[in-house]
């Protein structure tokens, strides 16, 4: 290919004009911010702004309870938390495969004494509270915690990530059927619509499917098909499609090509409340306006000369206020080697008061707007991300293409894609494939690459120990409930799961007896034995 | 030239494939034979499959700090099988200091990021003899 194209490999011109956008229709294709269909964001003009966070969790619950209060001390104004590999896989701390892994990457959460901890003393009726962890067991547990705290479960603000059904082979593994994983999902939506009514039970991840290396056609694509099917089967249900709609939002990668990012952005709000209204026949204004929340481009960093790193984090995080997202997470720029260090999520967060305060770049909503090349590559990504979607359905049922290993090829081929434009530096990675230093120059920043957060040993036998002191029986008979709710096929099983966890099951064990009674093996790694 | 045959695969709880996936294109590309094992594997699991596949190296790609602790039992492992396998480490977490640290208990090379594929490959055929 000759020419210059966007990461998507959209032909990019060396200049535009109004005949790019000629046949544009305000009214139709952007509208004023705040109006259908959406394109200049969600809010009224005036009233725009975004939650400050950094992506923070590790060690136990205990430890990351000090973390979020230090970071909303510094003036974070949203709380955002991760759990640790093992607890995202559900597994336990004490599950053998574990060990060298709990707190490292995130919490260890996997009971409910680890939930109390986490939220220990925090306003939960009046931070929002967003949640990188397993959401059906999170959104269960928030209630309790919440009735204990005599905080109405009504009041509470935030969001859970459901981890996208194709996921297993994009470092979302759960070891369940995808069929489990689409019941899960739903039943907790459904049971967020009843009890949680501000919460967002319906976190849209393509963050972390993107980076596996996709293109931001591919991202958004692969999201508007896991929307879609999970609309349609909340629909099945028979609820209302304006009782969950407005309880959606997508959380959305922002890689380095700049212009590219703000008109995935805006194209998305577009292609959403377009496909909300005409194809779901939303009524509610709310349903038809996507929350859009996002993180840095993790995989954009490199662990050569990490200031270029904060650099990368501030361009990307200018797009996307540009782009006018409801809330920000900037990849720390000792990510690309570490876990964060506190000091490098107070320099995501300081970057983010810098563009608020300091740049009065949010003064204007969607200042870009009019734009010949912005708009012109807003239709052109609208186009191309739902033709992706239309090509992906026509290959069949979603599910049937998870099960069959679509998606696992779709995955494997962009992670092969991606380690070839950087290995043959198609893909210009300063300081990683250009503009290298040796080892011995590449000092600042890189004394934080080698103090690292040793596995949080000490909290695996607090969990031993938890499980020896429960009421076994009552343990045995909640987790027989929940084993029984998942053979029947109308039961939610969030109040199953949530009357296990009040007996002291732990999320492992849960998932285990869910695993069973899909004709799965209840530890996938054949490891741990099965309490029922 | 004799065909080298690789083992390649992440242990415990990472569930990064990115680093793993394309180093295994790229030694496919310069001829070398690749037994992919995924994710999830415990270091038995690497050395045993190591073994019944015949190869002759086995390679452990890392974007979590697990390899760190897993390694000696690994390297532990080769011996108790008189398994005579050179063991390789590659990933983006991998610091200076880890490298010195991991030559020392035994491994036999180490690649960071940035390392080319050149000198993967190199480094790889003067292993496996």
């Amino acid at each position: 290919m000759s020419g210059h194209f966007t990461r998507s490999g959209i032909p990019i011109k060396p200049v535009y004009t109004p005949e790019d956008i000629e046949d544009q229709d305000y009214k139709k294709q952007l509208g004023d911010p705040g109006v259908y269909p959406y394109t200049r964001g969600i809010r009224p003009v005036g009233s725009w702004g975004w939650i400050q966070r950094e992506l923070s969790g590790e060690g136990d619950a205990r430890t990351s309870n000090k973390q979020l209060k230090y970071l909303l001390s510094q003036g974070q104004t949203g709380i955002d938390v991760i759990a640790d590999a093992p607890s995202n896989a559900l597994l336990d701390p004490d599950h053998p495969l574990a060990v060298h892994a709990v707190g490292t990457q995130g919490v260890s959460l996997c009971c409910l004494k680890d939930f109390e901890d986490l939220w220990e003393g925090l306003p939960l009726d009046s931070v929002t509270l967003s949640n990188s962890t397993p959401a059906v067991f999170t959104a269960a547990a928030l209630y309790l915690v919440a009735k204990k705290n005599n905080v109405p479960p009504e009041k509470l603000r935030g969001s859970v990530i459901q981890g996208p059904f194709y996921g297993e082979p994009c470092g979302y593994a759960t070891h369940m059927p995808v069929k489990l994983r689409v019941r899960l999902a739903s039943d907790c939506i459904a049971f967020c619509t009843q009890t949680l009514p501000k919460f967002h039970s319906f976190v849209e991840d393509t963050y972390f499917p993107c980076e596996a290396g996709l293109t931001a056609v591919e991202e958004m694509a692969l999201g508007f098909v896991e929307i879609r099917y999970i609309v349609k089967d909340l629909l099945r249900r028979g609820m209302d499609i304006d009782s969950f709609a407005p309880r959606i939002a997508i959380l959305v990668d922002c890689g380095m090509d700049f212009f590219e990012e703000i008109a995935k952005i805006r194209a998305t709000r577009r292609l959403f409340s377009r496909m909300m209204k005409e194809e779901f026949k939303a009524g509610d204004p709310r349903s038809l306006a996507p929350v859009i929340t996002s993180h840095t481009s993790g995989l954009s960093l490199t662990p050569q000369q990490p200031p270029n790193n904060i650099v990368r984090g501030t361009l990307q995080a200018l797009s996307l206020v540009l782009g006018g997202v409801q809330a920000v997470e900037i990849s720390a720029f000792d990510e690309a080697f570490r876990t964060p260090t506190p000091e490098s999520h107070r320099v995501g967060l300081r970057t983010q008061q810098i563009i608020g305060l300091e740049t009065n770049v949010t003064r204007v909503a969607d200042p870009l707007a009019g734009s010949y090349y912005v708009e012109s590559l807003t239709n052109e990504m609208e186009k191309r991300i739902w033709e992706m979607v239309m090509d992906i359905e026509s290959k069949g049922d979603p599910v049937h293409l998870s099960e069959n290993g679509w998606f696992k090829t779709f995955f494997d081929n962009a992670m092969n894609r991606y380690g070839r434009e950087v290995e043959e530096g198609r893909l210009p990675k300063v300081g990683l494939n250009c503009f290298r230093i040796p080892g011995e120059e590449d000092t600042l920043l890189k004394d934080v690459s080698e103090a690292k957060i040793q596995p949080f040993k000490e909290h695996i036998e607090v969990i031993a120990e938890y499980k020896r002191n429960r009421d076994r029986e009552g343990v045995r008979q909640a987790l027989l409930n929940c084993h029984a709710g998942a053979r029947t096929p109308d039961e939610n099983l969030t109040w199953p799961i949530m009357d296990a966890l009040s007996a002291g099951a732990t999320c492992g064990e849960i998932a285990g007896v869910l695993r069973m009674a899909y004709d799965y093996p209840y530890d996938p790694h054949g490891l741990v034995e099965p309490m029922i | 030239m004799k065909r080298i045959k690789i083992l390649i695969g992440t242990m415990g709880m990472d569930q990064h494939e990115v680093g793993a996936l394309s180093v295994s294109r790229m030694l496919m590309d310069a001829g070398m034979e690749v037994v992919y094992v995924g994710r999830f594997n415990t270091p038995k699991k690497m050395v045993v499959a190591g073994i019944e596949e015949g190869v002759d190296v086995i390679g452990i790609s890392c974007h979590s700090w697990e390899y760190l602790h897993f390694m000696p039992e690994l390297l532990d492992l080769v011996k108790q099988y008189n398994a005579n396998i050179p063991i390789v480490v590659g990933g983006s977490v991998i610091t200076p200091k880890d490298e010195t640290q991991l030559i020392e208990m035994g491994v036999a090379a180490v690649f960071g990021s940035g390392s080319t594929k050149a000198e993967m490959v190199e480094a790889l055929r003067a292993l496996a003899g």
